[in-house]
């Protein structure tokens, strides 16, 4: 009798022992508090829960389906996220129009004026970006991968990145650059979904530069 | 004396013959043709670095391209100047070379060159001057360069166990002598006669370890120390409920950090394309490894799971480590672009981690604590401009941004 009560008495500090054991790491999320309101009733971009039997314990959702499920049956995959219909504008695009030349229009490509006016600001955020999405490959001052001194350390594992100031890429225009990171050229693949039209253009103006050098 | 017209015949019979010997299927043997002046080696040299030739060969190894030595004696020089002026005319000819050579090469296109046969002839002259006098030093600077990537400053983990063990086992090793030392100390006291009883009281001093241990005293503080630490880790513990700090689950690719943001310092931004942009950085999609896992490491099986994926067009399926809760919102380009916040702040030195760990723990008080501290970045921001000028008026310290609202509620829960 005295142990049962003893017993009943620990219990809470049991329970929380136990609790308190709960932590993440490793593969373990750990425990969630309040999951209701940890996981998201609309589609999220970045998360996908497949499992249509997940939280069912605590569902409160019309179609049956468990409380944590997030996926979306009518894409493929059932994705969350789909691509946007082709030719659609961005509304970020700050004025610029969608670039509607292919693969095989490098020659017109060539000849298209870059946009942006002269400005250092403008050079400057080239630059910014320069050193965000190129310099890994085409070196800091865009000498390429060839020479021992060049600190382009994923373009030496690359091999074969040129310089810009040499004969073949010196002379190429602007909109060349352009078509080049839309596109990609020879062994280099298109960059278009990670950079925007606009900061392309910022870009081409920044290698013109190099290309001097 | 042969007629002059016997002489005319003979030459035109010489010259036939030797067209057929040299345009022949299999041996071109014009190594000889190739120009040795060093004066035209000197020119090759350098149209062979301007026309960026050495981006995509090398004379004796394959790069991108194949090994150039040696060239003369597999093709004739017709062949060569076409190739170098339009490699596409020539492989779209239908040459059986040239096609297998394309192929051999993963389809990869050499560009058009402008240059005149004589340029070309230069850059052949250079390339049989390095097949003969191969250059010494290159090689050991390159050995140089890979030894000079492996080495680590500090002292290694697995070497600094053993040091502490060996420690430790020195350390019992003194205790044990000074028993034995003690226990000698004692017989030889004890032996002794003319020891006083006061004396043999001390030596002969036996420790009674029941009693201590059963005193009160030691059992309460022993009860305390137990209870204490046990209340702390539980309390411990209690805290991190649905705090995710420390995840770090195996993904699906043994991507790791370490090699691509630490070893190769690639910006964060190049992979993770949304941080200024948008409210989620965003987990890179299969093309944008392929930048690079195109060429790079083709044979790792992790890398053949790349391939896999985007030839099935099935999205990688990344285990998501950080994970905000639904109630709160919270925007990268907001602490990224606006805030100059270091991507490091929150997630730790990621650049360090082979599999990537929750740095933060992602609660509220560590967001509001961040807000109480941290100074507002208005520097070229004409929004603030009036902004802080209101706020020095009426406070002598500097703006922070629980001063811009940071704090209300609804910044974040709405």
């Amino acid at each position: 009798m005295i142990m049962s009560r003893r017993f009943k008495a620990a219990l809470p500090i049991l329970a929380l022992v136990l609790l308190g054991a709960c932590t993440a790491g490793g593969d373990d999320p750990g425990l969630e508090y309040a999951p209701q309101m940890y996981h998201s009733v609309p589609y999220e971009p970045l998360t996908q829960i497949k499992d249509k039997e997940a939280g069912t314990w605590l569902s409160n959702r019309e179609d049956g389906l468990g409380e944590f499920y997030n996926s979306n049956d009518n894409n493929e995959f059932s994705q969350n996220v789909r691509m946007p219909v082709p030719g659609t504008v961005r509304r970020t695009a700050n004025g610029s129009l969608p670039y509607r030349l292919k693969q095989e229009d490098l020659l017109i490509a060539a000849d298209v004026p870059n946009p942006l006016p002269d400005s250092p600001a403008i050079l400057a955020e080239g630059k910014r970006l320069y050193e965000v999405y190129c310099d890994h490959c085409h070196g800091s001052k865009g000498q390429g991968s060839v020479e021992e001194t060049s600190d382009a350390l994923v373009g030496k594992v690359f091999i074969g990145v040129p310089a810009y100031n040499s004969q073949l890429k010196k002379g190429l225009s602007q909109g060349h650059i352009f078509y080049t990171i839309t596109h990609g050229f020879g062994r280099m693949g298109s960059h278009a979904s990670q950079v925007s039209e606009e900061k392309r253009w910022q870009i081409a103006k920044y290698v013109k530069q190099l290309q001097n050098q | 004396m042969i007629s002059k017209r016997a002489l005319v015949r003979l030459m035109a019979v010489c010259t036939i013959v030797c067209c057929f010997a040299f345009s022949g299927p299999t041996a071109f043997a014009q190594r000889d043709a190739v120009p040795t002046d060093q004066a035209i080696i000197d020119q090759g040299k350098e149209l062979f670095s301007s026309w960026a030739c050495n981006t995509c060969h090398a004379v004796e190894r394959k790069l991108v391209g194949p090994a150039l030595a040696g060239i003369y004696d597999r093709r004739d020089m017709s062949w060569i100047y076409a190739f170098v002026k339009n490699s596409q005319k020539v492989i779209a000819s239908g040459d059986d070379y040239a096609v297998k050579l394309y192929a051999d090469n993963n389809n990869t296109l050499m560009p058009n060159h402008a240059l005149k046969d004589g340029e070309i002839d230069a850059i052949m002259a250079y390339v049989l001057d390095r097949e003969l006098n191969p250059p010494a030093a290159a090689a050991t600077a390159v050995t140089g360069a890979d030894g000079g990537t492996t080495g680590e400053a500090g002292i290694p983990a697995k070497y600094m166990t053993v040091i502490i063990v060996s420690l430790i086992v020195v350390l019992v090793l003194i205790l044990v002598v000074l028993g034995l030392i003690i226990g000698v100390l004692t017989k030889y006291l004890n032996e002794k006669k003319e020891l006083s009883e006061d004396d043999k009281e001390i030596v002969n001093q036996k420790v009674d370890l029941g009693a201590f241990f059963r005193s009160p005293g030691f059992i309460g503080l022993v009860t305390f120390i137990v209870v204490a630490l046990g209340a702390k880790n539980v309390i411990d513990g209690l805290y991190t409920i649905g705090v995710q700090q420390g995840y770090a689950p195996k993904q699906p690719i043994a991507f790791s950090h370490k090699i691509h943001a630490g070893q190769f310092e690639i910006d964060c931004q190049y992979c993770h394309t949304g941080v200024e942009i948008a409210k989620s950085a965003n987990i890179p999609s299969v093309n944008i490894c392929m930048n690079c896992h195109s060429e790079v490491l083709k044979d790792s099986p992790q890398i053949q799971l790349l391939y896999a994926a985007q030839e099935s067009g099935k999205p990688i399926e990344w285990v998501r480590v950080h994970n905000l809760p639904d109630l709160a919102y919270f925007n990268h380009s907001q602490h990224y672009k606006v805030g100059g916040i270091e991507c490091q702040t929150c997630h730790g030195q990621i650049q360090e981690m082979e599999v990537v760990e929750q740095f933060a723990p992602l609660t509220m008080g560590w967001c509001i604590d961040c807000h109480r501290t941290t100074e507002l970045n208005t520097k070229d921001n004409g929004y603030y401009d009036r902004l802080v000028e209101l706020h020095n008026a009426s406070s002598s310290k500097k703006m922070k941004v629980e001063d811009n609202g940071g704090l209300e509620c609804a910044k974040c829960h709405y």
